[in-house]
């Protein structure tokens, strides 16, 4: 991995790194993913990718309004302006 | 069968008996690290502690980390709303590693230490559960298991640590890490403690699209399976105790089953992948504005804000965060992440065929207990190499338990049980069985009577 | 020239795609809101059956084969308005693919219809921005269609068409549509992001032909890129760089599962341009005029559905505009008043409908035409001289025609036929 993918990588993430860790970082990046390429050689035959351990029965929600009462105990987790959630300029 | 919940509710206690308990443990927590808040509060009922990324409505919840600094939730996961139905007491948010991203303890603000030695890690991530269970005589710890956070710190606290099937204890409130491989567990002083807070907990939960309404078994087995290519890499103290135990197990009239699993070894990479490629997107939520850690200049543009505040995770879980996202990455997703899914197909089908006739048997961990400055050492391949054989049934869903069955240089080492899909109790029903033959040794008893 | 759109509209459910929260109108900001809807650490998703089933309905109107095992993937892209940091939506496992629209001439193709969450309303301010998450989750479709429009008037057309269906799905159509437009006039593919509205969508097409045209002309290529439209100077201009594909990193939802969509009964499947034939050729009409009175109201359909056996169809069809040109709601009950006096060739007039509509009866004078015939004779004989004048000024018997017309309720222009013939025969 050359510096202009890692720094794509950051900049996707919004992730800041000093330059000491920066340099650990990557470093640690291309042995875990050498690590990783082990994968290469496993042959899995032909099974479908396992999204979860086991199987998850689509159980869906009826359409039929609930209000949740603990707003205000939600919204002081936050700055709120006017009832706005106060957000960074865009 | 010991059980400390039925012997609790069974003794009369002294009028102050929850305030002189929690005035010990904050001066053992000063020590020790075990929790990030205690229950000012707390009144009648058997102490239960709850892992730190798990939401207790109004009390802080970080998971250990910086970034969710004063978040508080305003609703209780299900299983601590479960468990306080029943009547149990909330006594406090235990430490760990930040996010449950690490398997000592260490990589949050203050770890916990070990109470056996203060120099030696807790295990992780669910350090403080642990610590807790092994210093507190009337407790049971909520914690949590992604690839083995359950099993690593019981093993090195010397306590049952209980990973359940995936999907049978609702993750509702759970603070994600990687949510197809989450699953809330418990620890205790003793498997009928297990068995208790597993029978309360279980059981369909409409919040959490992935729990499920299934019927636990308790299918008995006499034969144990030990997986040859986990034997390799084994420490001689504990290759020699865990052979030790075999034979204790052989003279208890269970039978042992050599067997080879081919390709288990690539359980590691599959873990580690899924788990940074979900990780990634849960923890990309964290942006310093909705809850926990506040950027303040709002003026800053959203990208700049964005990552200024994310700069608050600590390192271990930056670099997850970026090899999840190098891992999902349009062009390397079928080489990484598609693979990784399939493995865990594979991998879980194989241990599945030994697991319809057997349990599986091994060591918790492959080394005894290190210290803290030890394992700081590490590389982050190392580290996770050492995850070995917890990975495997956390990967791939299957029920297992973490059992104290030596003490070397008075430290406790532990062995882990695998039970196949559903089959919960099995394994918990085993160590039932064994407290019978073997006596678990603690070094505090704070909260006895 | 080629245009594909990307139409993204709100499903017609009572609570929000993954959370329990109403999704009524309201102006209280962040009233309608819960641990979900605004990615609370700890929260997860649960779905919504009747988003799928809408969603299913809509796949089946647009011609689209429609999953049976359908699953969601995160999208991850960072931004204020979206509180997770990913979208929970679809791709390769969508509700629907392809579909086809049918427009007069051609079909233009629909690669796929996505089932997804709306981010939040923000509100741009200096320094700052403002956050209402009432709108975080309400149930979207994504409607892609392939790049097949090649004229701004098939464009028009494509857009009124998919709306009547939607209508018929009910969907809101009046709602803001947010439109993703892809417009290439060469090879590079331009696309203009989040154009709000069907006018600003028209708008954004016609001036980016322009642009891309004028660059043609001078012998330039237009670059691939992507732009926003700005609606207050009615221009395009390039915008901030799109995620790309790797950035987005789309991974499986593992908070959801596999949902089967075999079991969920679709919406009647009602097509309102197929419908406005077959009622043209069954009934020698006009398209234009009856596609006009359905398009966007049911109620006119299942009016004429509900007298079509019983009256003339002209007369129905004449009652409907009556309908929309006093601005009548096609389900009040003053239809069957209208359209009984319409077919008796009674005029409605403001008036007329006041009284049926306080529930007056309405005096019907009924008189045979010997009758009326009869009275222009009296009022002719009354002076013998109008006969004569009338032959050289027909607006001698303007006062006639005016009192017949009155009195026995007949459109004047009637009347005054009515006088000429009492002349004539005379």
């Amino acid at each position: 991995m050359d510096d202009r993918e890692f720094k794509s990588l950051l900049e996707t993430a919004r992730i800041g790194l000093t330059e000491t860790e920066s340099e650990t970082i990557k470093n640690d990046l291309e042995e875990v993913i050498n690590y990783f390429n082990k994968l290469d050689g496993v042959e899995c035959g032909n099974v479908e990718p396992a999204y979860h351990p086991v199987e998850i029965p689509g159980i869906m929600r009826k359409d039929i309004p609930k209000e949740f009462k603990e707003k205000k105990e939600l919204l002081d987790n936050t700055k709120t302006h006017r009832l706005y959630v106060v957000g960074p300029e865009v | 069968m010991k059980s400390y919940i039925s012997e609790f509710e069974s003794k009369d206690k002294p009028k102050d008996y929850y305030q002189k308990l929690l005035e010990e443990l904050k001066g053992k927590n000063r020590e020790l690290h075990v929790f990030n808040n205690l229950n000012e509060d707390l009144r009648d009922g058997f102490p239960f502690s709850v892992k730190d990324n798990i939401c207790v409505r109004g009390v802080e919840s970080t998971a250990s980390s910086k970034i969710l600094k004063t978040y508080k939730p305003p609703f209780n996961a299900t299983v601590v709303e479960r468990l306080q139905r029943q009547g149990f007491a909330f006594l406090g948010k235990t430490n760990m590693d930040e996010f449950g991203f690490g398997s000592f303890g260490i990589n949050c603000e203050t770890p916990a230490r070990n109470p056996f030695n203060v120099d030696y890690v807790a295990g992780g991530s669910s350090s403080g559960a642990a610590v807790a269970t092994s210093i507190l005589k009337y407790h049971v710890a909520v914690a949590e298991s992604t690839g083995g956070s359950i099993s690593a710190p019981a093993a090195f606290c010397g306590v049952v640590g209980f990973t359940p099937t995936y999907g049978v204890v609702s993750r509702n409130g759970l603070i994600d890490y990687a949510n197809s491989l989450d699953k809330i567990g418990f620890m205790a002083r003793s498997a009928a403690d297990i068995r208790k807070v597993l029978n309360m907990s279980v059981g369909r939960d409409e919040k959490d699209t992935t729990s499920l309404d299934a019927r636990l078994r308790d299918e008995p087995k006499i034969q144990f399976s030990v997986i040859n290519q986990l034997m390799n890499g084994l420490d001689d103290k504990v290759r020699s105790a865990f052979d030790k135990l075999l034979e204790k197990l052989k003279s208890m009239d269970y039978k042992i089953n050599y067997v080879d699993l081919k390709d288990i070894e690539a359980a590691i990479p599959a873990y580690y992948i899924i788990s940074t490629a979900e990780a990634s997107t849960n923890l990309a939520r964290y942006t310093g504005f909705k809850y926990g850690f506040k950027v303040g200049d709002f003026s800053k543009r959203y990208n700049d804000f964005f990552t200024e505040a994310r700069m608050q995770f600590g390192s271990e879980a930056k670099r997850r965060i970026i090899l999840g996202t190098f891992v999902r990455g349009a062009s390397v997703k079928n080489r990484y992440y598609v693979k990784a899914l399939k493995v865990r197909a594979m991998l879980g089908e194989k241990m599945r065929r030994i697991l319809r006739e057997s349990l599986i048997i091994s060591p918790t961990m492959s080394i005894t207990t290190p210290k803290i400055s030890e394992v700081e050492k590490l590389s982050p391949v190392q580290t996770y190499a050492l995850d070995m054989l917890t990975i495997p049934p956390n990967l791939c869903g299957f029920p297992h338990v973490s059992f104290p069955y030596e003490y070397i240089d008075d430290m406790p080492i532990g062995a882990q049980i695998v039970g196949d899909h559903f089959n919960d109790y099995a394994p918990i029903s085993f160590v039932e069985n064994w407290e019978g033959k073997f006596k678990y040794r603690f070094k505090y008893n704070i909260g006895a009577i | 020239m080629k245009i594909g759109l990307e139409v993204h509209v709100a499903l017609p459910t009572k609570t929000k795609l993954f959370c329990s929260d109403s999704t009524s109108e309201t102006r209280e900001p962040n009233s309608q809101i819960c641990p979900i809807c605004v990615g609370f650490p700890g929260s997860r998703p649960v779905l919504n059956e009747e988003a799928v089933r809408v969603a299913k309905s809509i796949a089946i109107a647009l011609n689209c084969r429609v999953r049976e095992d359908i699953s969601f993937i995160r999208k991850v892209y960072f931004y204020p308005d979206l509180p997770k940091s990913f979208q929970i939506t679809q791709l390769s496992e969508s509700i629907g693919s392809d579909g086809f629209l049918e427009l007069e001439k051609k079909r233009v193709g629909i690669r796929r219809i996505q089932i997804e969450e709306d981010p939040a309303r923000i509100i741009r301010e200096e320094g700052y921005t403002l956050l209402d998450f009432n709108r975080s989750g309400i149930p979207l479709v994504e409607i892609v269609t392939e790049p097949d429009i090649t004229t701004e008037e098939e464009l028009r057309e494509m857009v009124f068409t998919l709306r009547t269906i939607l209508h018929y799905q009910g969907v809101d159509v009046n709602q803001e549509v947010k439109t993703d437009l892809n417009i290439s006039l060469a090879e590079e593919r331009v696309e203009i992001k989040n154009v709000t509205g069907i006018k600003n969508l028209i708008a954004a097409a016609q001036y980016e032909i322009t642009r891309q045209g004028a660059i043609i002309k001078k012998g330039g290529v237009p670059e691939k890129e992507t732009r926003s439209f700005d609606a207050a100077s009615g221009t395009t201009k390039t915008s901030r760089k799109k995620e790309s594909e790797e950035e987005y990193g789309f991974i499986y939802e593992p908070d959801l599962t596999v949902y089967d969509t075999k079991n969920l009964s679709e919406n009647a499947m009602r097509i309102p341009t197929k419908i406005a034939m077959g009622l043209a050729v069954k009934h020698k009409a006009n398209y234009s005029t009856i596609l006009e009175l359905i398009a966007f109201d049911t109620g006119a359909l299942n009016l004429i559905n509900e007298f079509e056996e019983e009256f003339d169809f002209k007369t129905i069809i004449a009652s409907l505009e009556i309908m929309k040109r006093f601005g009548e709601p096609a389900n009040s009950g003053v239809f069957k008043e209208i359209l009984g006096l319409t077919d008796q060739k009674i005029d409605i007039t403001r008036d007329v409908l006041k009284k049926i509509k306080a529930g007056d009866k309405v005096e019907i004078k009924k008189f045979s035409e010997p009758q009326i015939d009869e009275t222009i004779r009296e009022m002719l004989n009354s002076d013998k001289t109008i006969v004569e004048k009338y032959k050289k000024n027909k607006n001698v018997v303007n006062f006639i025609v005016g009192t017949i017309s009155k009195k026995y309720g007949i459109q004047p222009r009637d009347a005054a036929a009515r006088v000429e013939g009492v002349i004539n025969k005379l």
